[in-house]
């Protein structure tokens, strides 16, 4: 080999050792410590990111706190728990429009850079919506997009549900009294008869100056409590649980429908909370409507004390329950160990404190060995006098809408409410 | 020769050529520097690129009005009407010093705004992360309207079409229903207290005693809006089911026009109206719409620039029409922004949001809202207790009201909204500008835009502008004209074509103008001019006295002057008497806002 070889080859071990020298600091310097090896990362702490639907959000929240308070852990690594309050219709709006950046199918969370993993430091580890049925729509849109589930419905990570809480009456007393004065009972077919009487409340035997009866139904593109009532009247109306797109396109239903919803005050609330609504502006928006029960016990404190005339409940024949499972995200942008670790959140929310502490929120426990009356700050006690029962009576629970149902509802709103 | 050719240990330098040598050490030291920059690459691990790269996107994502990444300044845009209660708010937020995780200092910043700007504004790159309007009314219309600029399509390719919204979190922070407020005399001469009184029978006193002076804001503000829709109601014969149909049905239309052509001006929101009242009193306004803060704020004279409130004032009441009414509910919402060349709000500013959200609804703040006369939206706060501004009065009455209207769809609020330009009382405005020696430069070129600005809000099919220029003498009289976009177009060619030159001779303008406006007779419409100068009268043939008195005799059409001082060098002392006597409003002006002064006295329009 000649002179000038050597040279060459000088440089290039030179170069090659230069090139080696870097990968080894890179390695060490990014690990922090040598213990943890050049490739195993671990870290320092994981956050459980929980999205939660706005009528268990105040429990939930709550829980959260307490359960940071106990310094958790999961597999030694230290952690804590971050409530995102949303509304569940508006969740599956974002799941549906892939808001959070979940991955495609053909792309690994190796394949991405630092600043594209960084960018799904905010992904929800779990989601808590009203109703199982939303979990469901959620899979379906990424069943299409990714060709597989992301909620899982069986095994260890399958949705359970935390509390559960059901539609009820809830009418401001005053009005209540002349309703069954009137009409025997309360019923959306009773409901629709005074929205739809040409005198208003004196045709009724009400007071000229409540004016028109006025039906509080949250808004269904913003509150997933409007399509359950809407859902609601349909199986009161059919006299059946089971609703199809076919009852839903019924001329005869929509004309019903649509006279009942015309009695609707205001959709323009900007508030997703219309129980809270129904207290903040009294019997001058609102007379009654079916609201959820944990919502309305809720607020009865607030009414008593703004408005004069109190609330009285009322279960209706055909129940619509909001079950709140707790559902955890199986793709790969969050870690097995955030999932595991939302998992043992799950199982706190299902203690026996915890399920006592729902019912102070007037949530019903998930965990059947926690009563209703288990504790005595429960709204349940607190307001038996005002019509809330700890058994519900007649219960008749209506199914689920499946997505075509749901679409044809937000249709049919759309076009006859909206516009 | 031969014998050197033939050497196979030649010394290199022998071997090489000079040119060669110095391409083979350039070669090795680029050898080297390739290596040396492959390593940095690899040891920094790309993040050099990053950075790089995060700089060209915070370039590309830096429209005007952007904020650093990692801002915690919230701007808040929020009614006028509301701003001093929420700017004290804000101050008192501030001051607590909060900080996010990464040590920024948590700041709001309130923005005054009309409700309709704020939409308005918010559906582009606005300069503001938050907003506050005085009702949920106009979210809804923001929603509205930008669900249109997303296209249906948008919404169409989703499964659940549940779509993209503008804003989020909302909450609200106070409420107040809207009233009729009149001073108590007028309230007992309607009935007041005895029996309820409705929207139908202030319209029908407005339309059958010509001497009963009222108001409403208009529909840019929550109560103008509400009135508006309530009219629409009344006309329709309705309280509920309002649809574009019924809204623009001929008799509908007529019994607006009808209520409208009583109304006195419309104008800005219920604070000006409070000023007004405090400076002239009962001859200003027998009654007025507002919400009925407005009425706890001037009984108990606690209202923020209101010390001029006399101490004998008479109380207002406020009455809750029969009818049903409609409240302002005051949301806080949070812009989701983030588009295509908008910068998103910073998590940052998310949670400044967030904590001033949480304070707002703090159980002090709350009763601070109570003091200054709203609705706590904390339901554990009561109305009737001891110190409550509701309590011990039967001015206002937290019972009420016992039923509202119903609030259309957003699509049927925008048709009344434009609908009214048809039915709102019809405006003849004299534009008198100086175009004096002394405007030459910005300020002409200000005010050249400023008239632009306020011919193109003068919308009514029936209203007309017309226009004085003068200097050392009147330059230009151009007389009034329906504002169609032909007529438009040329007034704004005789605006453009303004020359400054000359001294001053205000009054000689305004004695013209005046002297039109009672010549056309047109008792049916609102009268007014606008006058704005930058100097002292220095030219005119007739004195403020002269002018005074032809206010005072010739009072055929009532005309209403609008007084604008450009300027520190203007006349105030004469620009403020003239104002007065033509039962108008002074205003200050510079360069930097004429023309948002222009646009607000033409809400009075």
């Amino acid at each position: 080999m000649n002179r000038t070889r050597w040279i060459f080859v000088g440089i290039l071990l030179v170069a090659l050792v230069i090139v080696g020298a870097s990968l080894i600091w890179r390695a060490i310097s990014r690990s922090g410590s040598t213990e943890e090896g050049l490739t195993v990362k671990r870290p320092e702490a994981a956050t459980v990111r929980v999205l939660t639907s706005l009528p268990v959000e105040p429990w939930v929240r709550s829980a959260a706190e307490a359960f940071n308070q106990t310094n958790p852990t999961v597999e030694g690594v230290p952690v804590q728990v971050e409530i995102v309050a949303m509304d569940g219709l508006t969740a599956l709006g974002r799941w549906d429009r892939n808001d959070f950046g979940a991955l495609p199918a053909d792309v690994q969370l190796e394949d991405l850079s630092e600043a594209e993993q960084a960018a799904l430091k905010n992904f929800p580890t779990a989601w808590i919506p009203d109703s199982r049925y939303l979990v469901e729509l959620a899979n379906a849109s990424y069943k299409e997009r990714l060709g597989r589930d992301v909620f899982l419905t069986d095994g260890e990570y399958r949705a359970r549900s935390v509390v559960i809480s059901l539609f009820t009456w809830g009418i401001y007393e005053s009005r209540a009294n002349v309703l069954k004065a009137h009409f025997g009972e309360i019923t959306w077919r009773t409901i629709h008869d005074a929205a739809v009487a040409k005198g208003g409340w004196p045709e009724l035997g009400g007071d000229p100056g409540w004016g028109y009866f006025k039906l509080v139904v949250p808004n269904p593109r913003k509150n997933a409590g409007g399509l359950a009532a809407m859902i609601a009247a349909a199986g009161e109306y059919y006299g059946r649980t089971d609703i199809s797109v076919e009852d839903l396109t019924n001329p005869e239903f929509q004309a019903w429908l649509n006279e009942l919803m015309g009695s609707v005050t205001d959709f323009s609330s900007a508030s997703a909370y219309t129980a809270e609504d129904f207290a903040l502006f009294g019997y001058s928006v609102g007379d009654g409507g079916q609201l959820l029960e944990s919502d309305l016990l809720q607020n009865m404190q607030g009414i008593l004390t703004r408005w004069e005339d109190p609330l009285v409940l009322y279960y209706p024949r055909y129940v619509t329950w909001f079950d709140f499972p707790f559902t955890v995200w199986m793709g790969p942008e969050t870690s097995a160990l955030e999932k595991n670790a939302a998992l043992a959140f799950e199982r706190f929310l299902l203690s026996e404190p915890q399920q006592q502490a729902a019912l102070v929120y007037g949530l019903r426990p998930a965990n059947p060995n926690v009563a209703v009356n288990a504790s005595p700050d429960s709204l349940f006690v607190k307001w038996q006098e005002r019509g809330v029962e700890p058994v519900v009576p007649r219960a008749d629970a209506m199914r689920s809408p499946d997505r075509e149902v749901l679409l044809a509802l937000l249709r049919w709103f759309d076009l006859n409410v909206v516009e | 020769m031969a014998g050197m050719r033939s050497s196979p240990q030649r010394p290199w330098s022998t071997r090489f050529t000079s040119d060669q040598r110095t391409c083979l050490v350039a070669a090795i030291i680029l050898l080297v520097v390739v290596c040396v920059c492959g390593a940095l690459v690899v040891s920094v691990g790309g993040r050099l690129g990053e950075s790089l790269a995060s700089m060209f996107r915070q370039e590309e994502a830096t429209p005007s009005g952007a904020w650093p990444a990692d801002s915690a300044e919230l701007m808040v845009a929020v009614s006028p009407g509301m701003a001093p209660v929420f700017q004290e708010l804000a101050d008192q937020f501030n001051r607590q010093a909060q900080r996010t995780p990464d040590g920024q200092s948590m700041q709001v910043k309130p923005l005054a705004l009309t409700p309709e700007k704020m939409v308005e504004q918010s559906l582009g790159m606005p300069p503001f992360q938050a907003l506050a309007p005085d009702s949920s009314l106009w979210l809804n219309q923001l929603e509205r309207r930008w669900a249109e600029l997303q296209g249906a399509g948008a919404s169409e390719a989703a499964l659940i079409p549940i779509g993209d919204r503008r804003v989020s979190n909302p909450i609200r922070y106070a409420t107040s229903p809207i009233v009729i407020v009149a001073w108590e005399s007028v309230a007992r001469q309607l009935g007041w207290p005895d029996r309820a009184v409705g929207w139908q029978e202030i319209q029908r006193k407005a339309t059958q005693d010509p001497n009963f002076k009222w108001n409403h804001p208009s529909t840019s503000h929550a109560s103008g809006l509400l009135a508006t829709l309530a009219e629409f109601y009344a006309g329709a014969g309705l309280t509920r089911g309002l649809t574009p149909a019924v809204a623009t049905n001929p008799q509908t239309l007529e019994y607006v026009r009808a209520v409208e052509s009583t109304v006195r001006f419309y104008g800005e929101g219920e604070e000006v109206i409070i000023e007004r009242l405090a400076a002239e009193g009962r001859n200003f306004l027998d009654a007025f719409v507002a919400q009925e803060q407005v009425v706890i704020a001037w009984n108990s004279g606690a209202r923020a620039g209101l010390q001029t409130v006399p101490a004998q004032a008479e109380r207002l009441v406020a009455i809750y029409p029969a009818e049903g009414t409609l409240w302002a509910d005051h949301p806080l919402a949070l812009l989701e922004l983030g588009g295509p060349g908008e910068t998103a709000a910073t998590d940052n500013q998310r949670r400044t949001f967030q904590a001033f959200a949480q304070f707002l609804t703090s159980t002090d703040a709350q009763r601070q809202l109570l003091a200054a006369g709203y609705r706590p939206a904390d339901l554990s706060v009561s109305l009737d207790e001891a110190g409550s501004p509701f309590a011990d009065t039967d001015a206002v009455d937290w019972r009420q009201p016992q039923t509202t209207l119903q609030i259309p769809p957003a699509a049927v609020v925008e048709v009344v909204q434009n609908v009214w330009w048809y039915t709102k009382r019809p405006t003849n405005v004299i534009l008198v500008v100086d175009t004096s020696g002394s405007m030459a430069g910005d300020k002409l070129e200000r005010t050249q835009e400023a008239l632009r600005a306020f011919v193109s809000q003068i919308r009514g099919e029936r209203d007309q502008v017309g226009l004085v220029e003068f200097g050392s003498s009147i330059k230009r009289f151009e007389q009034l004209r329906p504002q169609t976009s032909q007529n438009r177009a040329e007034l704004i060619e005789q605006i453009n074509g303004m020359e400054a030159d000359g001294r001053t001779a205000l009054i000689d303008a305004l004695v013209e103008a005046y002297k039109y406006l009672q010549a056309t007779g047109d008792t049916e419409a609102i009268n007014a001019i606008v006058a704005m100068t930058d100097g002292q009268e220095n030219q005119s043939f007739y004195g403020f006295p002269d002018l005074e008195q032809y206010m005072k005799e010739e009072q055929t059409v009532n005309v209403v002057v609008f007084t604008i001082a450009f300027g520190s060098d203007a006349d105030e002392n004469l620009l403020q008497n003239i104002a007065r006597a033509g039962n108008g409003q002074f205003r200050r002006a510079s360069e930097t806002d004429i023309e948002e002064l222009y646009k607000i006295i033409s809400t009075y329009f």
